[in-house]
């Protein structure tokens, strides 16, 4: 699964902080303790020497007692065979605060006139480990303070950093092949950045140098075509004028006269796609749906009767579209055009306009289309049908162009093609 | 009647040619921009017929040619370039009709007929065939002086078969001529047929002759008996 990018500085950061914070407080710990231990440890053999300097001297047996008594932190015992200054941790009672108390002791060997004692003296780490845990503590707060700043900023940085890469993230998403001009990528001072703004633009340049020939070469083709079929139509426009013509070549030239018709239609058709890809915002005006439809109703109406297709038309408000009005006539004229060419005799046509949508839905075959390539070029229902396939493919460009929407359904017995504006 | 055809492609050209000059047409032929220039200087025609693409020269010069010479030529644009820029310049240049190939000679005849009846009568004139008489500024017919009630498209589609008279018309280009663009989208022109007999019937009824002949496999005839 992806992850945003900003989601995923932010949990890796998350993730160290956490580690970082786990590592880092026992080693703190453990090394404060150690230098505070070290420092009471040197504190300890300070008062032994100066106990050996000032005191030893003016100690004797006599007074061992008294002395004792008048010290509690520095005793003098009876001697048992250790080491110069060993240092142990051990812990007395203590009466004031009546539990036990931990302490460090040195133990050193003296001699007082000819015996041998030990010298022992111990600070209480009672209230060093309350400093080590208010040190710890405010070690703690210092580096959650820090983390949570540091967090802060290089999220701010990450979102200022990566905000020209999502604006134009938007616009490569939101780019078309047939509307190169759109694109005004973002520099910025990041060299990355710039880099891959740059082969992006390159590429939709390349792609776009391609899609125009192609879609010139379309043109181009059809536009040569144009000749030799007026020139074909002139000759048998001309051949049909004999005097002499026999019933089977009246037959042919018929059939010829189709094929042309068929020939000059598919033309048509590629000249009008071309044309869609290249003039799509090109003579735009405002002006209604219901003006079209008016206006082709009469001659579609015409054309049913030879099916015996009756046409309703169920007109509820107003479209107002701003777009190209020869591409919207050709966007309806096509989607009436194949109501009545798929028609059954006897068949209905409706049509409809209300809340921004324009439907034609008529009777026809007793099955929906299969619908995945329905909208393709050259795509037809079956072989048999004398349609170029380009009549929905030509409906698709106009209403993809406008940034509209078609839909197709079959729903008792009718299919319908919606266009939502 | 004099007629000039600009027009590079030959064969194209030598169809139109022979389709008007069995009127009461002379076509007269120039395939190259330069000959068409000399052609406009020397002579008056009532009717231009210019293809755009020229191999040594851009059609609609031809136009501007045209005025600058300060002549009144009827011009019919006829080219396989179809744009609407292309066919304003055109209009704004003085053409004054546009034509996009490929197209019928039919509907190339009774283009030319309509502009040199609008350029000699200010279109305020009268068709007649024998007994039959069309006044087109007012749109009626009458037969033997005695007015039919008839509809826009049955004039339109008379109008057609006696601008054609005495040539078989296919039902392909008499659809196109009367719907336009839309009628070679379809593959059914059965349309058509009931343009032709409603016509037919009025006629009759009229007492018209009945000119109209069906021609078998092909189309429909205007025939004059």
């Amino acid at each position: 699964m992806s992850k945003k990018l900003l989601h995923k500085t932010q949990q890796i950061y998350l993730i160290f902080a956490i580690i970082i914070f786990i590592v880092i407080a026992p080693i703190f710990y453990i090394f404060s303790r150690w230098m505070y231990i070290n420092n009471i440890d040197e504190t300890l053999v300070d008062y032994k020497e100066d106990f050996i300097e000032k005191m030893l001297p003016k100690l004797t047996e006599e007074n061992l007692p008294v002395w004792n008594n008048f010290n509690t932190t520095q005793q003098i015992k009876q001697y048992y065979p250790i080491k110069r200054d060993t240092m142990f941790y051990t812990t007395y009672f203590s009466e004031i605060e009546q539990e036990l108390e931990p302490y460090r002791e040195l133990e050193t060997p003296i001699k007082i006139g000819e015996n041998n004692y030990i010298f022992t003296t111990k600070i209480s780490l009672f209230e060093s480990e309350d400093l080590i845990i208010s040190i710890a503590f405010l070690f703690f707060i210092l580096i959650t303070l820090l983390l949570i700043v540091l967090g802060i900023i290089t999220n701010k940085i990450s979102i200022k950093i990566w905000k020209p890469f999502y604006e134009n993230l938007a616009q490569f998403e939101a780019f078309k092949i047939d509307n190169p001009n759109k694109l005004h990528l973002k520099q910025t001072n990041i060299e990355e950045f710039n880099r891959l703004n740059l082969s992006i633009e390159k590429l939709i340049q390349n792609n776009y140098i391609i899609y125009e020939n192609q879609r010139e070469f379309v043109e181009n083709a059809a536009h040569e075509l144009q000749t030799p079929i007026a020139v074909f139509k002139g000759k048998i426009d001309i051949l049909m004028q004999r005097s002499d013509i026999t019933k089977g070549q009246a037959e042919l030239l018929e059939s010829l006269n189709d094929s042309i018709a068929r020939l000059n239609r598919l033309n048509k058709n590629l000249l009008t796609l071309s044309k869609i890809e290249k003039n799509n915002l090109n003579e735009i005006t405002s002006f209604q749906i219901k003006e079209i439809i008016e206006k082709q109703l009469e001659f579609f109406k015409e054309q049913a009767i030879q099916k015996n297709i009756h046409i309703e038309s169920h007109i509820n408000g107003v479209i107002n579209i701003s777009a190209n009005k020869g591409f919207t006539e050709i966007l309806c004229s096509n989607l009436l055009l194949n109501a009545i060419q798929h028609n059954v005799i006897n068949g209905n046509i409706s049509i409809y306009i209300a809340n921004n949508k324009f439907t034609v839905s008529n009777t026809g075959i007793s099955s929906a289309i299969k619908s995945e390539s329905l909208f393709n070029r050259f795509s037809k229902a079956s072989s048999s049908e004398k349609g170029n396939g380009l009549g929905l493919a030509i409906v698709k460009k106009i209403v993809d162009i406008n940034n509209w929407s078609i839909s197709y359904k079959y729903e008792n017995n009718a299919h319908s093609f919606t266009v939502t504006f | 009647m004099k007629l000039l055809l600009i027009e590079d492609e030959q064969e194209l050209a030598k169809s139109i040619q022979e389709y008007l000059n069995g009127n009461e047409f002379v076509c007269e032929w120039a395939n190259k921009f330069s000959t068409a220039l000399d052609k406009i200087s020397n002579y008056d025609y009532d009717c231009i017929l210019l293809d755009l693409m020229l191999p040594d020269g851009n059609g609609l010069e031809i136009l501007t040619e045209l005025k600058k010479q300060n002549k009144t030529d009827g011009v019919i644009i006829i080219s396989a370039k179809e744009t609407l820029d292309s066919r304003i310049e055109g209009f704004n240049l003085g053409a004054d009709d546009y034509l996009t190939k490929p197209f019928h000679l039919s509907e190339l005849l009774v283009r030319i007929q309509a502009l040199i009846r609008r350029k000699q009568f200010g279109g305020s004139n009268i068709v007649t065939f024998n007994e039959i008489e069309i006044d087109l500024q007012s749109k009626t017919v009458k037969v033997n002086h005695k007015l039919v009630e008839i509809t826009k498209k049955e004039i339109d589609l008379l109008l057609y078969l006696i601008g054609n008279h005495n040539r078989v018309l296919s039902k392909g280009a008499i659809a196109e001529h009367l719907s336009g663009d839309m009628a070679d989208m379809l593959d059914n022109h059965d349309f058509v047929y009931a343009h032709i007999k409603n016509l037919k019937k009025k006629l009759k009824s009229a007492n018209a002759v009945d000119y109209i002949k069906t021609v078998y496999g092909l189309g429909y005839k205007w025939q004059n008996e």
